[in-house]
């Protein structure tokens, strides 16, 4: 017996914004799952269980938030499981919530992933003293800086083709009314003149720190069949892990990256995945992971990924692979909601719902994320049709 | 001495902070006000405090209403020697108070001299703190109430 056929019902998403202070925690998560429920036409009763994910519990500094969440995610009664993988929390999560429709366990499962990093502080929270560590804490751009630079060495690549990727996001986001940042006066010059954090990231290749909530409703093939709306069809799914730090790792392009991709892709079916997709939402919380990932994950030949961003074809105006759309993590990151952004948003194009930032005709896109020193991967791949 | 075992302290501090939004936000603020609210299930029932949601269903909930400030000891307990931790630091009763109007008891403390003083289905009322910043401490505690 094969898997269930599982579809994405409905996805929910709050407003992203550097601080959501009209809602409490409960009040965010549940925004994001109201909508996803109305988006899927079912209400709290219909849903059978809850896969929920976040980043450190730190983060906020409330300890296991799930448990205190039950009961606001109409769980009573039901059974409620927290997922942690770091960044790719939030398609981690959802991978899980997958796997129990593709399983038979349940037929609705409500998926979500959320973060209010107004509460605390993200880096404070990484970056914990710990006794007898021989980690350095140099934050996230420290420990990536290094590794975009030997990329950058590798490959050849132009110095601004990173400005390019923030560019391009952060026009992509002026078309998503959900997305953190609106920029609508910035200007490439402004880009390339920001403040340089990390040599080479500037201030403006970096994620913004967000609140927000994202929530999808997964369902079996009749749940699928009976929705109202659109629905995106599960084609394949996929999880990877490797150490941070080990001889002979590949820190640009991690193996457990392209061992995932492959098998990805692989259950989807798809050979040659620049042509097979036709959106992409992947993890790009620093704008030179764009080309980093595009090679890793094949849909550019080794070293050529930043040629695609130079010639714009992963722009959604012209380009044969748009990516990232939604304006990216680089518009909005609410940390362990992002990676649930992604497949999210991957759904969306494929119901033909993602409004402003919708690519014509899509019929199967990719979702992505990342988390740890580039060591935990998700994706899935969601098409129109049944697979 | 070199073997020595390695020692070092850890000390992990930060300042969150709390967004309370429009229900848990609404009991707070009553509190400094002097005020009790609860809120109505869609069985007619009042919780206190207020939830954001139906419990059972996680069905929303908006409709705030006022409740006590007298009501009745469901069950209670006897604290003769306060822990450094406790809100007290003297002898005083914690009880399950039913507020008039509420159909949910709420924990808080009753301030007599003795266990004596106490029982299930006695009338208490609430004292108010002098100063008053949204917090459940505003309620400085319980008193037994006079029969009128």
């Amino acid at each position: 017996m094969g898997k269930e056929r599982t579809a994405v019902l409905g996805v929910g998403q709050t407003e992203y914004r550097s601080t959501r202070g009209d809602v409490s925690m409960a009040g965010l998560v549940r925004e994001a799952a109201l909508r996803a429920l109305a988006d899927a036409g079912v209400g709290w009763a219909d849903i059978d269980a809850v896969v929920i994910g976040k980043a450190p519990d730190f983060f906020e500094g409330v300890m296991m938030p799930e448990l205190y969440l039950a009961d606001a995610l109409g769980c009573a009664g039901k059974p409620i499981l927290r997922v942690h993988t770091a960044g790719s929390v939030g398609g981690s999560t959802a991978l899980v919530a997958t796997s129990l429709v593709q399983a038979g366990v349940h037929r609705r499962v409500l998926t979500l992933g959320f973060e209010k990093q107004s509460e605390s502080n993200a880096t404070w929270a990484l970056s914990l003293p710990q006794p007898f560590s021989v980690s350095i804490n140099a934050g996230a751009g420290g420990y990536f800086s290094p590794i975009i630079r030997q990329y950058m060495a590798r490959s050849g690549a132009p110095d601004l083709i990173g400005c390019m990727v923030a560019f391009k996001d952060r026009q992509h986001a002026l078309r998503n009314p959900h997305a953190h940042l609106h920029q609508a006066d910035l200007t490439f010059d402004q880009v390339v003149e920001a403040p340089m954090l990390w040599d080479p990231i500037r201030y403006s290749e970096t994620c913004p720190s967000s609140d927000g909530a994202c929530a999808m409703v997964l369902g079996d093939e009749a749940a699928g069949d009976a929705s109202p709306n659109p629905v995106a069809w599960v084609h394949g799914t996929a999880m990877r892990s490797e150490a941070n730090n080990f001889p002979g790792r590949d820190e640009v392009s991690p193996q457990a990256s392209r061992d995932c991709a492959a098998d990805v892709f692989r259950q989807a079916g798809i050979t040659d995945p620049r042509a097979e997709i036709d959106a992409v939402e992947m993890y790009v919380p620093f704008s030179w992971y764009e080309p980093m990932w595009l090679e890793s994950l094949g849909f550019a030949e080794h070293d050529q990924g930043w040629r695609m961003v130079e010639e714009g074809a992963t722009h959604l105006d012209g380009g044969d692979l748009p990516v990232n759309c939604s304006g990216g993590v680089l518009s909005s990151n609410p940390i362990g909601a992002s990676g649930m952004i992604r497949f999210a948003e991957a759904a969306l194009q494929v119901r033909g719902m993602a409004g402003e930032h919708q690519v014509d005709g899509a019929r199967r896109a990719f979702g992505h994320a990342y988390g740890g020193g580039a060591q935990y991967f998700a994706m899935w791949v969601v098409g129109a049709d049944k697979p | 001495m070199a073997d020595a075992p390695l020692r070092a302290d850890l000390i992990l501090e930060y300042p969150f902070s709390r967004t309370t939004g429009p229900v848990i936000g609404a009991f707070l603020t009553g509190l400094r006000e002097g005020v009790l609210l609860g809120i109505r299930r869609a069985d007619g029932t009042v919780m206190v405090p207020p939830a954001e949601y139906e419990p059972d269903t996680g069905e929303s909930l908006s409709e705030l209403v006022e409740v006590g400030p007298a009501g009745e000891v469901v069950s209670w307990t006897w604290v003769d020697s306060p822990r450094p931790q406790s809100p007290w630091d003297r002898p005083h009763g914690l009880a399950l108070v039913r507020l008039d109007g509420a159909d949910t008891p709420m924990l808080h403390g009753v301030l007599v001299d003795s266990p004596d003083e106490l029982a299930t289905g006695m009338r208490v009322e609430v004292v108010w703190s002098d100063e008053r910043e949204g917090h459940i401490a505003d309620i400085a505690g319980f008193v037994p109430k006079e029969p009128s």
